[in-house]
């Protein structure tokens, strides 16, 4: 078997080289005519059509939406999203990206992603002399925030931009806190007077004798987006995930502490909210279930506005960054990047797409129309279509600050969603009490040393 | 003599063109089956095996160098690929027996003459087409501690709210009680067509000679089919051992990694953490396991034949 490998991959090595010096030819003569074979904007009679890879929680929404709203600015690009449920979208995005001719122009990659996709080579540089050349004079760079739009950078490089920014915020249910004779929380609440009221908010609502209403709810179960939640209590409290050598950082007392929090908060939450996610959390705040959430703050039209989705009214509902640590308030960063395969033979038409939805004017329109967040300092400024994104506004201005200052994300390195999953299973351990915080952390510090090495 | 072995072999020769007219004919209509088989089936699984030998790369999506046992070592060493395993073979060894009991007595039961029966039968086969994430959605609603219907039940009876998904004994109980509500249907289809080709006769003999209906069953019945039952066994665990999409529907795996089966690990390592390599090592791992296992229960299941 070995020797039938070294002889396989003897050959190959001498066909591989012979195989990359055509293929460097052929890519550096492609790359010289690639500008004068890209499909530029279309015409009326010869339209350009782009395809995007989506998350399917949004596709839908944009296709029938966001394009028919784009069309009428370009209206000679026709945009086709395919909607990928989001744990097979990086998979499939890869495979797409490292083929030989991708299907996709555009892909949308999930805050952590953009390293591993520029790692394979697969995306555009989008402030590269060729983009500047089809980047709009009033594009403004500067204005975007520094947290969503660092999301889109690796080493050094912008591959994306902030189309759909997200950040973990704190969900407050009003009329909870009036039953239980407790103050309302404001932005200063630091985790101990949090968890001071919080078994104050463990009540029984409609008087039955029976508790039917808890103080949390939010992500305990084994998925790789529950760590955010230990992980902004550790950043609020002044811990990182990895030190400056990119070596795990979390195991000591601020995560170990952090951990603990986490679980204590099952305490003051739903029974079986050791299995509660996105879905669950979510599902128990809009019904009314739960005094706090800690959630992206992007499901907040849908739990205070939209009646169809949810049980509360719009003045029930308060939204700011989660409690204050020993160095500030705690926020996660979930940006949704748009990026353009470097395979792309359709470029310029898909910078067009994601220049136009990032744009002040198009942000602004996907902010009032879709109730998505914006990452620009123009649009958090302005006076917002809407007078309940006024309040959403301020505490996501918060939230980015708190974002920038405390480093509050996932771990940015070509293997980042191995490492997440590791800290997922550790962490579910912990919250499961099959181990302690301590040793949880001991195992998710050696696993993710050796991945990211 | 001479004659004789000429005209010998004269009618040898037509024999042996005949002979290999006959395999040339037979491995013609064989080729597109084997050759589809070979690419279908026999690719992917060398595919995998090279897989689980080298440095995948993401670059290219391909196996690009050698590393000998590297991957396995890493499988090995990983405490979460053995907690699989035996997560694995706890859910087994519940789910297995109950899918082959419960089949085989609804099939005795609904087998016997009653009104109706042809309905519970088509009803029978529901369980069967719903997708298995569906399935593991929907057993998610039902036991759902604040709003599923079998907690209002319990609690209606003066008990107090199951943790289904936060407990891990339960955890697991809800991952077996959902796949024993999706595989037993297959087992009753099984055992009726089974017990409904029984060679009558013998009942009736039995019956002539006093036997009542324990001991027909005891004595007849169940003898006659146990080589049923050991191949619908068999057939069982070759699709209970794939499970995973009910876990990764139902309970993500947890509470901790209480109902992380290993094929749920190996998807996770695959699709989330882009481990490719390491999970082909834990597939090829899992395989031999398997083959292991299936050709034990095949032998046994021949013994007990045999016995008959």
């Amino acid at each position: 078997m070995v020797r039938f490998y070294r002889a396989a991959s003897s050959v190959s090595r001498r066909a591989l080289m012979a195989g990359a010096a055509s293929a460097f030819a052929v890519a550096a003569l492609a790359g010289t005519a690639a500008q004068a074979q890209d499909a530029g904007l279309g015409t009326p009679e010869a339209p350009v059509e782009v395809r995007m890879i989506a998350n399917e929680a949004f596709a839908n929404q944009w296709q029938t939406l966001m394009v028919p709203e784009f069309n009428k600015h370009y209206p000679n690009i026709k945009v086709v999203i395919d909607g990928v449920p989001y744990v097979e979208l990086l998979a499939k995005s890869m495979l797409d990206a490292t083929g030989p001719s991708p299907t996709y122009d555009i892909i949308i990659a999930d805050d952590p992603w953009v390293p591993q996709l520029a790692e394979v080579g697969a995306l555009m540089d989008l402030k590269s002399a060729e983009v500047a050349g089809w980047t709009a004079a009033d594009y403004d760079w500067a204005d975007f925030n520094a947290a969503p739009l660092a999301a889109g950078e690796w080493k050094g490089v912008q591959y994306g931009v902030p189309l759909r920014s997200n950040m973990l915020m704190m969900f407050v249910n009003k009329a909870h806190y009036e039953k239980a004779g407790v103050p309302l929380p404001t932005p200063a609440i630091t985790w101990q007077e949090y968890l001071e009221q919080a078994p104050k908010l463990v009540q029984d609502m409609d008087g039955d004798g029976k508790i039917d209403a808890w103080a949390i709810d939010t992500y305990f179960v084994r998925e790789p987006l529950t760590p955010t939640i230990w992980q902004t209590i550790m950043n609020s409290n002044g811990g990182r995930l990895l030190d400056d050598n990119g070596k795990p950082a979390f195991n000591n007392e601020i995560g170990i502490a952090a951990l603990e929090t986490h679980k204590k908060l099952l305490e003051f939450a739903p029974t079986g909210a050791v299995s509660h996610g996105f879905s669950e959390s979510l599902q128990a705040f809009r019904q009314g279930l739960v005094a706090t959430m800690f959630q992206w703050g992007s499901v907040f039209k849908g739990s205070a506005i939209d009646p169809k989705t949810t049980t509360l009214k719009p003045e029930q509902v308060g939204i700011q960054v989660l409690p204050v640590g020993s160095t500030g308030p705690g926020a996660h960063r979930g940006i949704w990047n748009g990026t353009v395969s470097s395979k792309s033979e359709k470029k310029q038409a898909a910078w067009t797409v994601i220049q136009w939805l990032s744009s002040k004017q198009g942000e602004a329109w996907h902010s009032a129309t879709l109730g998505v967040f914006p990452a620009r300092k123009s649009t958090l400024s302005s006076t917002p279509a809407e007078p309940w994104l006024v309040p959403v506004f301020d505490a996501l201005q918060q939230a980015y600050n708190a974002a920038e200052k405390g480093q509050m994300w996932r771990i940015r390195h070509p293997r980042s969603d191995a490492a997440q999953q590791i800290l997922a299973d550790e962490v579910a351990r912990a919250m499961a009490g099959q181990v302690s915080a301590a040793e949880a952390l001991q195992v998710a510090a050696e696993k993710i040393e050796k991945v990211l090495n | 003599m001479s004659m004789t072995t000429a005209t010998g072999a004269r009618t040898a020769r037509p024999r042996a063109s005949a002979r290999l007219a006959d395999a040339v004919s037979r491995w013609a209509f064989m080729a597109p089956s084997a050759i589809i088989l070979a690419a279908m089936l026999a690719y992917p699984i060398f595919y995998t095996v090279q897989i689980s030998f080298a440095r995948f790369d993401l670059m290219t999506f391909s196996a690009v160098e050698w590393v000998g046992w590297d991957n396995y070592r890493h499988v090995l060493d990983d405490y979460r690929f053995w907690s699989s395993l035996r997560v694995t073979a706890i859910y087994l060894a519940f789910a297995l027996p109950l899918q082959i009991v419960l089949g085989f007595g609804i099939a005795f039961l609904i087998n016997a003459d009653w009104r109706g029966r042809g309905t519970v039968r088509a009803l029978f086969i529901i369980p069967m087409v719903v997708a298995p994430v569906v399935a593991g959605g929907i057993w998610r609603m039902i036991l759902d501690p604040l709003w599923g219907i079998v907690n209002w039940l319990i609690g209606l009876a003066g008990f107090g709210p199951l943790d289904w998904f936060g407990d891990p004994n339960l955890a697991m109980a809800a991952i077996v009680i959902i796949d024993t509500w999706r595989w037993t249907p297959f087992v009753v289809l099984i055992a009726t067509a089974a017990l409904l080709a029984l060679p009558r006769d013998i009942f009736e003999a039995a019956e002539i000679d006093g036997a009542n209906w324990w001991s027909m069953l005891w004595s007849i019945t169940l003898p006659l089919l146990v080589p049923i039952i050991a191949a619908t066994f068999v057939v069982r665990w070759l699709g209970a051992v794939k499970m995973f999409d009910i876990a990764l529907a139902a309970t993500y795996g947890g509470p901790g990694g209480a109902t992380n089966v290993i094929n749920l690990f190996i998807y996770e390592e695959a699709f989330r953490s882009l481990r490719f390599a390491e999970s082909a090592a834990m597939a090829v791992i899992v395989l031999i396991l398997t083959m292991i296992l299936t050709g034990i229960f095949l032998v046994g299941s021949r013994a007990l034949e045999q016995r008959n």
